[in-house]
């Protein structure tokens, strides 16, 4: 796969639908490498669908349909011959809801790991550490790395989730809603990991929250009824908006 | 319960109030009679069961407790005219049963738990499910009647096959088979019943990490529902443990000797109690009570066991 | 790539034992129902129900006005069978449980003599003469009695030689179950009658009356602990609490109806009351509000209202309870006893199809094939209880959702 472009996921005509209900209408969109975009709009215009898209997580959902393309990395997601665990892989997400599994820390971190495969110790120690170190949890966890993971705080449990992530060494992050069950105090922690994160990761956010996407988003897309209505740098929306609508969203006029 | 309520009660007629106070000593009665008979139950076994143990059996003798916990030999009393009452064997060889049976049936259990929940398309599960729905509801003496007409016979060819004269397929390997086969519904009902109340978050969780369906059903499901499969497990030990009619029918009866040997016969705690049934008075009517002492301590101190290893494991809560 | 292949093959392994371990309890339930069918279906007829099990045996001589027969069988014959024109009576070998050599009745012409014989015990009754009764001798005037282990084929002879006989012995067929189905029906009626009346008043008071304290969660942990009680600790509770006291209060001597019911009913208590709890926790909380509103007062909320709320659940749980109460065999081996009976009473030992399968099969030989017939019984009961209260519970939970909805 030829990651090296500067525009690695590549949205065309993408329309998805439950059943007979469409939910996405001809979404089109180049998201850009190691930046971090947020997809705002009010509840029910289909971000997180949109982001559930990128890895195939809709695939679970019965009665789910999609035409159109993403294309990641030079290679069409929906294509023939595409493995979607390959691309889970490279692709990871991180959920509304902190959901570490009922196992330790440390094997929540390596699970990842092992099921593709990986069986050396050594380099599993030494990858769970890293992805600790870089989700700023080890400190917090070193001396407990055999508790169980659902004894960590939300904050941690959430953080642990993106290590989890990360161990995968993925390209790609999506968050859905990632601080929306945490304090204020979790949500800046979070936020700050996501800034450093992006160095290395291009990160997908989806967000409820204007600041937050306005703190930490370098692009932004506006969805409203399952059409992206606008897409530009944050700045860029935030101060000047093409549309009417995007404008009323984000002073808070609906939504 | 609201104000208002309380007003409505006070408006009521004196006799209203008569009434209801009658009905609810008489529903109290009822609660405090239906919780009292396992009280009722332990007092009257623990009674009768230490007779033995404390009078000298009209003349033959008191029986010693420990040689009765250890010992080897089980003599019917009163025509011996003996007080060798042993059932350390018997024990032993009930609780090897139990363990084997589990060994067998917690397994084929869970997994087809899995199968049904996770696995099968819902057509097939559904048939699947009203199959082990069926089998749970099947009494036992039918399945006894089932080990008696069908497994003794397998496992007597089984026997003949590998040059063993076995007593008509009669042997712990029967006991075991037709135990497993027993407690298989019981262990699939309840974990699969865990495994569907796995938070379906978590799954997400393990396959957006690019784990694959089934990576994701063995390690997360499991281990996300291994307390209610913990608890399925308690019931089928309890269940085996328990068992008499079934089981007497392919033991075979065993007066002596250790012995785990699978092809030999054997006896359990429930088969020794069934024996000698016509007495009605003297040492081989109480004995049996003794017996059914021990039984109820082995499945209390399992029971005590498993929830501790069930702690030890570290069980938590997934749904909060 | 390897390693992808790699993890599917693991993956299809894993998977393929799950297929496997649920084939085990498809392949026990299609053997435990193809073995007790393949066993019992001989047996299974309705005169089976209404039988006894003990046979009698009957001494009878014909009618003095008899006339022979003399006509051929009015229906095909198998070529094992004897068959006399003269007497109109077609005869086989058969052997017993025990193997031993019988001869059975397979066709008596409407025209027989004995078509119809007298006993000749008391009262002298005519007795009519069955195809499934086996005859144990036919004795002659100054001709050697052909007895039945002889054969039919010399019995047959024996008849065609002479022109009257002086006496006949035969037996009933027996091996009916009539009396361990009564005793089973009069067992559920009986503890029925104890155990609902107390389990459901237990279940009120706990969910209607019982105030939240350590007392009531006692009560329940202490109930909740029954379930966990193997039957055979019921049994020996049975036998020595229920049965001497119905020995010494009636005119029973050992084990009976009635200690087996009082037994049943404490196994069955935990099951009746936990499963209308459940129903009465589900009946909305405004129902009694509204009953008390108008006037009502608490007794007569709990009975006009509450109670027929619940009333699906009370009846799923009698349901479970008539299931059990079949299936039940190692508390009423104490409870009641093991000996098989055709007389039926409340007082008497008389005992239900499950313990029947168990003593027969305790018994030598083991009656197999009647096990099986029972065994089919059971089963069927079973099933149709089961389907029973899958049908409340689906439309119970219709009725529940349409009525939230």
């Amino acid at each position: 796969m030829n990651c090296s472009i500067e525009k690695n996921i590549i949205v065309e005509n993408l329309n998805l639908y439950y059943g007979t209900k469409q939910a996405l209408f001809n979404i089109d969109m180049e998201i850009p490498r190691n930046k971090v975009t947020a997809l705002i709009g009010p509840s029910g215009c289909g971000k997180s669908t949109f982001l559930r898209s990128i890895n195939r997580m809709n695939d679970l959902i019965p009665k789910c349909r999609i035409d159109g393309s993403i294309t990641y990395c030079g290679e069409n997601i929906y294509g023939q011959g595409m493995d979607v665990i390959d691309l889970r892989r490279k692709v990871g997400m991180v959920f509304q809801k902190p959901n570490p599994f009922p196992m330790s820390i440390f094997e929540n971190v390596a699970y990842g790991l092992r099921c593709q495969g990986v069986k050396d110790k050594i380099e599993l120690q030494k990858t769970v550490k890293k992805a600790l170190v870089d989700a700023a949890l080890y400190d917090e966890v070193k001396d407990r790395l055999k508790e169980n993971a659902l004894s960590l705080s939300g904050g941690q449990q959430q953080r642990l989730c993106i290590a989890r992530a990360i161990a995968l060494s993925p390209d790609v992050i999506l968050m859905d809603e990632p601080t929306s069950a945490l304090d204020p105090i979790a949500t800046a922690k979070i936020e700050d990991l996501i800034n450093e994160l992006k160095k290395d990761y291009t990160i997908i956010i989806v967000t409820h929250n204007m600041q937050q996407a306005l703190r930490i988003s370098d692009f932004t897309a506006f969805f409203l009824m399952g059409e992206l209505m606008e897409f530009d740098e944050t700045s860029k929306i935030f101060s000047h908006p093409k549309h009417q609508k995007t404008e009323d969203y984000i002073t808070g006029r609906f939504g | 319960m609201p104000d208002t309520l309380n007003y409505y009660q006070k408006n009521n007629s004196k006799k209203g109030l008569i009434i209801d106070r009658i009905a609810k000593n008489i529903f109290l009665s009822m609660a405090i009679l239906s919780s009292s008979f396992i009280i009722i139950i332990a007092g009257i076994i623990l009674v009768r069961g230490i007779i033995p143990f404390t009078t000298d059996n009209l003349g033959i003798g008191r029986v010693s407790l420990l040689r009765f916990l250890t010992g080897n030999t089980w003599l019917i009393g009163q025509t011996f005219a003996s007080n060798l009452y042993s059932i350390g064997f018997i024990i032993a060889s009930t609780l090897f049963i139990t363990i084997l049976s589990l060994l067998i049936s917690f397994p084929v259990g869970v997994l087809t738990a899995l199968f049904i929940a996770k696995v099968a398309p819902p057509s097939l599960a559904k048939i699947l499910r009203t199959v082990v729905e069926t089998l749970a509801s099947i009494p036992s003496i039918v399945f006894g009647l089932f080990g008696a007409g069908v497994i003794l016979k397998i496992v007597y060819d089984f026997s003949a096959l590998i040059g063993y004269q076995s007593k008509g397929g009669n042997s712990i390997l029967s006991v075991v088979i037709v135990l497993a086969l027993m407690t298989i519904p019981t262990i699939t009902t309840i974990s699969e019943v865990a495994i569907r109340s796995v938070d379906q978050s978590i799954e997400r969780g393990s396959l957006a990490l690019g784990a694959s369906k089934t990576q994701t059903n063995f390690k997360v499901v499991l281990s996300s529902a291994k307390s209610g499969i913990f608890t399925a497990a308690i019931l089928g030990i309890g269940r085996s443990l328990g068992e008499a009619t079934a089981v007497s029918l392919v033991a075979g009866g065993r007066r002596s000797g250790f012995s785990f040997d699978l092809l030999d016969t054997t006896s359990t705690l429930t088969t020794i109690m069934l024996e000698g049934l016509k007495e009605t008075t003297g040492i081989d009517y109480d004995i049996r009570f003794s017996v059914g002492l021990v039984l109820m301590v082995v499945i209390l101190l399992t029971n005590l066991l498993l929830n501790a290893v069930k702690r030890r494991v570290g069980v938590v809560n997934v749904k909060e | 790539m390897s390693k992808n292949k790699k993890r599917m093959i693991k993956d299809g392994i894993l998977q393929g034992i799950t297929y496997l371990s649920s084939t085990v309890s498809l392949i026990t339930l299609l053997a435990i129902v193809l073995f007790v069918f393949g066993r019992g279906y001989k047996l299974l007829n309705f005169d089976l129900i209404v039988e006894n099990f003990e046979s009698q045996g009957y001494v009878a001589d014909l009618f003095d006005d008899f006339i022979f027969c003399d006509c051929p069988a009015t229906i095909d014959l198998s070529d094992d069978f004897y068959y006399s024109e003269k007497w109109g009576i077609a005869l086989s070998d058969g052997t017993d449980l025990l193997g031993k050599n019988i001869i059975e009745i397979e066709y008596i012409h409407p025209d027989s003599p004995f078509k119809m014989v007298q006993d000749k015990g008391i009262g002298e009754e005519p007795i009519i003469l069955r195809t499934d009764y086996d005859i144990i001798r036919i004795a002659f005037e100054d001709y050697p009695t052909a007895l039945s282990r002889y054969g039919a084929k010399n019995m047959i002879d024996s008849l065609n030689a002479n022109n009257s006989i002086r006496e006949i012995e035969f037996r009933t067929k027996g091996g009916g179950v009539r009396g361990s189905i009564l005793t089973t029906i009069y067992l559920i009626g009986m503890t029925l009658m104890i155990a609902l009346p107390i389990g459901v008043g237990a279940a009120i008071y706990l969910n209607e009356y019982a105030p939240i304290n350590r007392i009531t969660k006692l009560m329940r942990s202490l109930i909740e602990t029954l379930t966990g009680v193997p039957s055979i600790i019921y049994g020996l509770m049975g036998l020595a609490i229920f049965v001497p006291l119905t020995v010494n209060l009636t005119s029973a001597t050992g084990g009976n109806l009635i200690s087996g019911a009082l037994t049943l009913a404490v196994i069955l208590m935990p099951v009746i009351i936990r499963t209308t709890e459940e129903s009465l926790k589900v009946v909305p909380d405004e129902y009694r509000q509204a009953s008390l509103a108008v006037g009502a007062n608490k007794t007569q909320t709990t009975f006009k209202v509450v109670l027929p709320s619940a009333l699906p659940g009370i009846l799923t749980a009698t349901l479970l309870a008539i299931g059990r109460i079949i299936g039940e065999s190692a508390a009423l081996v104490f409870a009641i006893g093991t000996s098989i009976k055709d007389d039926v009473s409340l007082t008497g030992k008389s005992t239900t199809l499950a313990v029947h399968i168990w003593a027969m099969m305790t018994d030598e030989p083991a009656n197999i094939e009647l096990s099986a017939t029972i065994a089919i019984i059971i089963i069927f009961i079973v099933v149709i209880l089961n389907i029973i209260i899958k049908i409340i519970s689906s439309r119970y939970l219709k009725q529940k959702m349409g009525a939230s909805s």
